[in-house]
């Protein structure tokens, strides 16, 4: 009887899971579909499949991309996202082996000023970083890597030192003792070791990279547009906002993080877990 | 592990390398005001390229945003050379930057001297384009409403509407009878949705402030008029705002996500009579897919509040666009900035731009009569502004303070269109934020 | 090996110190000075002593009304978001089939950018609305429901994962101990579980508190501020004052000061919780 009872509340409760997931995809499908109508039938009917007379095939998807440039923001955005993270990865490892391996006022100093960095909100400096930016010309997609490697090193210098402060002293000695200098002990000895610590940093940064607005606008925005600054600006056109536009280009910025995430979903929710627990 | 970490240091280097070098572009720095040309200035660029070899960078604010970008870039160290600026209050807030440009040919060549921004001796603004706004309205659904047998009014035609009072009884029996007419509403959409609001906080606004100037004999060049106002006018603009949504086609509560691009697809797909517009929204309703309406059919009313003697009241013509060249750019890029204003303004294929691509109205005497615009609502501001027997009312929101008080105006018509304000509420709104940002503007 | 690496210096911190000076040192410490003057540019600044502060603080202002509109939407968001996220994880540690996919799904909206996610809700509220004949615009809390609603479904999956990795190092016997002894399920719940899971709840609170305090771009896509700013949140009511209208630069800086300090408050309070917990352990 029991048993009976444990098997009709276990269908029950995938039942209620399944149509929980559907309720948590039924948004991204109803952009989907609004993508294929024509723009003056989304807003006033989202949920009205496209019929003979809304349909517009890839109409919607073809304004988008030349309104708002897609390819060329997908290139920003990638060419971004991937150099800031290779920049975090190896600036940020370096730094954290060498403040928790030397001792020193300075050094504590430093490393307290970067855990610090992690708390002050965008808003606070967002209007002076993008002087500064100006003033020594980082205003292209290049330097702002430079501004990502600064904003990101509070996180990552931290949670790579914890990693680092589990990497026994010995190995490093033995690298020295065998002739090698610092650089050489780092890159053959300590650099491996930390390497699922990186996946798991390169993950968290390359998502807040991939995905931020504020930054990439106030710097760079008037001249290159990342993803999510280029849909914002097919948002603002003056008087010319075309929804079909927009629900295609949402759909088009989906796909990539959909792909991304379908080849290392493991990775990633691992590291966004370890990320959450240790910052 | 040798090889990648070489690679990584590689691309840090070079990183840092080309950040320092890539910041150096090419071309002088146009920041344009208008999105609707964004377009026509691409090819402009590449024209002007092609022409001259020297080239142009054009970069678009987003609707709304002029203010903010001209904010953001004008402190940078590549800061653009070319911008405009909206009139005497834009003046006032960027005078730091404004070039004197009296002794230029493009200042030679304004037909009218006095549109110019001028400050004591200088010239720091100069007008690049007349526009004109009304109510456009759709000569075939307005026809088969002069033909219904059951109408209440007894109008022949549209020019017998020469008041509001007029154009309320033609509305509102045209609402009645809009399932015959096959139309949802009168009106377009009033489009509310923030930076889809300034045909409301800007463009209707601009008329009862036109009569409350004229009834204080308020000079535009002396500041200390325009501190605080009235709004004396009030009651007209709550008339002729009310009028609008409720005839409109769309419910007064579903206003906030509305946009002008909404507005115009209504219009020229045939699903309203008419809407509050200017001539260069001709271009948006030509390029709606499944446009019904013909250029001949498009004609255009000037828009009556309900003042006395308004029949003889044309339609809002002026300019809020004016070209400065930026004071702290190079010698050379501000030369080379005047150039191609000029070119664009004197040269055959710069005006053939002028008048084909981007549809303006420009107030230079380079231009003779038939080179004039070719679009049916830019012919008609021409042909308005030449009726002896009509006034223009002027574009006096070229004095209103800035975004922020617009912004502000908008989202309070919004709240009253849903029923969320009281008129009174809006009022002080307008009263309030009016005196509030013109003090910090002229200061 | 330290005396070596020592003189190193230059190679291992200075790729990281040059950049963490420009992007940050340096802004704060000039974000804080100019939030005392009046400035339009950097170079232009007047002192003004704390005038922007009074400003802020002013009636006028939208700056307590964006406060406390956000402290509202925060503490329905975290109970909400928790509420939600643990009893999903509930679920799925229960050893179902297909419990690998759900976790995935329910993760996913997790990845999509806030500016994205902001247009999608805006979307679906809005038509959902519009059979009441209004629109997100029409009153704040429709635009506050929006929000806790795209806020749940950014972050349940989110916490979901962190409670699912907590309830898995539950150890089984402790359950078996717990249902031989006559515990039901709501007081093996109560009495074991929770208890056990402190440390993660601790985790996901202040995880979901920072997020929709500090939130922004899901804000300005969904609502930006409409009606009015009334549905402005502490980070965009900042960035309104500053691109807004010129002459408002030097109160928003101000905001900004006062937003930092109410966020490192909540750090502070968080480190405390953290600590006192370990000390527990």
């Amino acid at each position: 009887m029991t048993h009976v009872r444990g098997k009709i509340t276990t269908v029950a409760t995938i039942a209620f899971l399944s149509l929980l997931c559907l309720l948590f995809v039924l948004p991204i499908f109803i952009v989907l579909f609004n993508s294929f109508k024509g723009q003056f039938f989304i807003a006033n009917a989202p949920f009205a499949l496209p019929n003979t007379d809304t349909f517009v095939g890839l109409l919607n998807y073809k304004n988008g991309i030349a309104k708002i440039g897609f390819f060329s923001a997908f290139g920003y955005s990638l060419l971004i996202t991937v150099l800031s993270v290779f920049g975090i990865l190896l600036t940020a490892s370096m730094t954290a082996w060498y403040v928790t391996r030397v001792r020193g006022r300075g050094v504590k100093a430093l490393y307290y000023a970067l855990v610090f960095s992690m708390i002050v909100p965008f808003q606070m400096v967002m209007f002076t970083m993008s002087r500064v930016a100006n003033l020594l010309h980082l205003e292209n997609p290049l330097g702002i890597v430079v501004l990502y490697i600064g904003f990101g090193a509070g996180m990552s210098v931290f949670m790579f030192s914890g990693f680092v402060r589990g990497i026994p002293v010995a190995l490093e000695e033995a690298a020295e003792i065998d002739g090698c200098n610092p650089i050489k002990t780092f890159f053959y000895v300590v650099f491996p070791l930390l390497k699922p610590t990186a996946i798991m940093i390169a993950i968290l940064n390359a998502m807040w990279i991939w995905n931020d607005y504020l930054l990439p606008y106030l710097v760079i925005g008037s001249q290159y547009r990342t993803i999510p600054v280029a849909v914002q600006y097919l948002q603002g056109g003056y008087g010319s906002r075309d929804m079909g536009a927009l629900m295609a280009m949402l759909i088009l910025a989906i796909i990539p993080i959909i792909i991304f995430y379908a080849f290392s979903q493991k990775s990633i929710i691992s590291g966004v877990v370890a990320g959450a627990v240790k910052g | 592990m040798k090889k990648l970490s070489f690679i990584l240091l590689m691309a840090l280097l070079c990183v840092f390398l080309l950040s320092s070098c890539g910041g150096m572009r090419e071309g002088v720095y146009f920041l344009n005001f208008k999105p609707e040309s964004a377009a026509a200035y691409n090819e402009i660029a590449a024209a002007y390229k092609n022409e001259t070899g020297r080239s142009l960078r054009v970069v678009t604010a987003a609707s709304g945003t002029y203010e903010q970008t001209l904010k953001s870039e004008i402190g940078k160290t590549d800061a653009p050379v070319i911008f405009q600026i909206n009139g005497p209050v834009g003046y006032a807030a960027w005078k730091d930057y404004c070039l004197d440009l009296k002794g230029t040919k493009l200042y030679e060549h304004l037909s009218d001297k006095s549109m110019a921004i001028r400050d004591g001796e200088g010239v720091y603004g100069i007008p690049y384009v007349v526009e004109g706004y009304g109510i456009i309205y759709n000569k075939r659904i307005l026809d088969a409403y002069f033909a219904l047998p059951n109408r209440a009014t007894n109008f022949q035609s549209v020019d017998e509407v020469n008041s509001f009072i007029k154009l309320k009884a033609l509305v509102e029996d045209m609402t009645a009878h809009k399932a015959e007419l096959g139309i949802d509403g009168v009106f377009a959409v009033t489009s509310l949705q923030s930076g889809e609001d300034w045909r409301w906080q800007t463009h209707l606004a601009n008329l009862p402030i036109y009569y409350e100037f004229l009834d204080k004999e308020v000079d535009l060049g002396n500041k200390n008029d325009y501190k605080e106002i009235a709004f004396s006018y009030a009651d007209r603009y709550k008339a002729i705002f009310d009028l609008y949504l409720n005839n409109s086609t769309t419910d007064p509560k579903l206003l906030g996500s509305k946009q002008v691009a909404d507005s115009m697809a209504e219009f020229a797909l045939g699903k309203c009579a008419m809407v509050q517009n200017g001539n260069w929204a001709y271009a948006q309703i030509a390029d709606v897919a499944g446009n019904t309406v013909k250029p001949e059919e498009v004609g255009f009313m000037p828009i009556y509040i309900g003042v006395s003697e308004e029949e003889s009241q044309g339609l809002c013509i002026g300019t809020e666009n004016y070209f400065a060249i930026n004071k702290n750019a190079s010698p050379e890029q501000q030369a080379e900035g005047i150039a191609f204003l000029e070119w664009l303004f004197t040269s055959e294929t710069g005006k053939r731009y002028v008048t084909e691509k981007l549809d303006f109205i420009a107030p230079f005497d380079t231009f003779d009569e038939n080179e004039g615009p070719t679009d049916p609502l830019g012919k008609e501001v021409s042909e308005w502004l030449n009726r002896e027997e009509n006034y223009s009312v002027p574009w006096v929101f070229t004095v209103f303070p800035g975004q922020g008080f617009k912004n502000d105006f908008g989202a309070a018509l919004l709240q009253y269109a849903q029923g969320n304000k009281t008129w009174e509420e809006v009022k002080a709104v307008f009263i309030n934020r009016w005196k509030e940002e013109q003090a910090s503007a002229l200061q | 090996m330290h005396k070596a690496l020592k003189k190193y210096f230059p190679v291992f911190v200075f790729p990281t110190l040059i950049p963490f000076v420009i992007s940050f040192l340096i802004p704060v410490v000039m974000g804080i000075y100019l939030s005392f003057t009046k400035f339009t540019t950097v170079s232009n600044a007047t002192f003004v002593g704390l005038e922007n502060y009074k400003q802020l603080f002013s009636s006028g202002d939208n700056f307590l009304h964006a406060l406390w509109f956000t402290v509202r939407f925060t503490v329905v968001s975290t109970l909400t978001v928790n509420l939600f996220a643990f009893a999903l994880a509930l679920l799925l540690t229960k050893g179902l089939p297909g419990t690998n996919f759900f976790r995935t799904v329910f993760f996913m909206p997790n990845l999509i950018g806030g500016i994205v996610l902001g247009y999608i809700w805006q979307l679906i509220i809005n038509g959902l609305l519009s059979g009441l004949g209004v629109d997100i615009t029409y009153s704040a809390s429709y635009g506050f429901g929006g929000m806790i609603l795209l806020t749940n479904w950014q972050l349940i999956g989110y916490m979901m994962i962190i409670y699912i990795a907590a309830l898995q190092n539950i150890p089984r016997e402790m359950k078996e101990v717990a249902a031989i002894d006559g515990a039901n399920a709501w007081q093996s719940l109560r009495h074991i579980t929770l208890p056990l899971v402190m440390p993660a709840v601790t985790i996901c609170f202040f995880l979901t508190l920072t997020n929709s305090f500090k939130m922004f771009d899901q804000n300005y896509a969904l609502t930006g501020g409409a009606p009015g700013r009334q549905t402005s949140m502490l980070a965009l009511d900042i960035f309104q004052t500053f691109y807004g209208s010129v002459g408002s630069e030097g109160v928003g800086q101000a905001k900004a000061v006062v937003f930092f300090i109410l966020v490192a408050i909540m750090a502070g309070v968080q480190l405390y919780f953290t600590r006192r917990r370990e000390v527990d352990a």
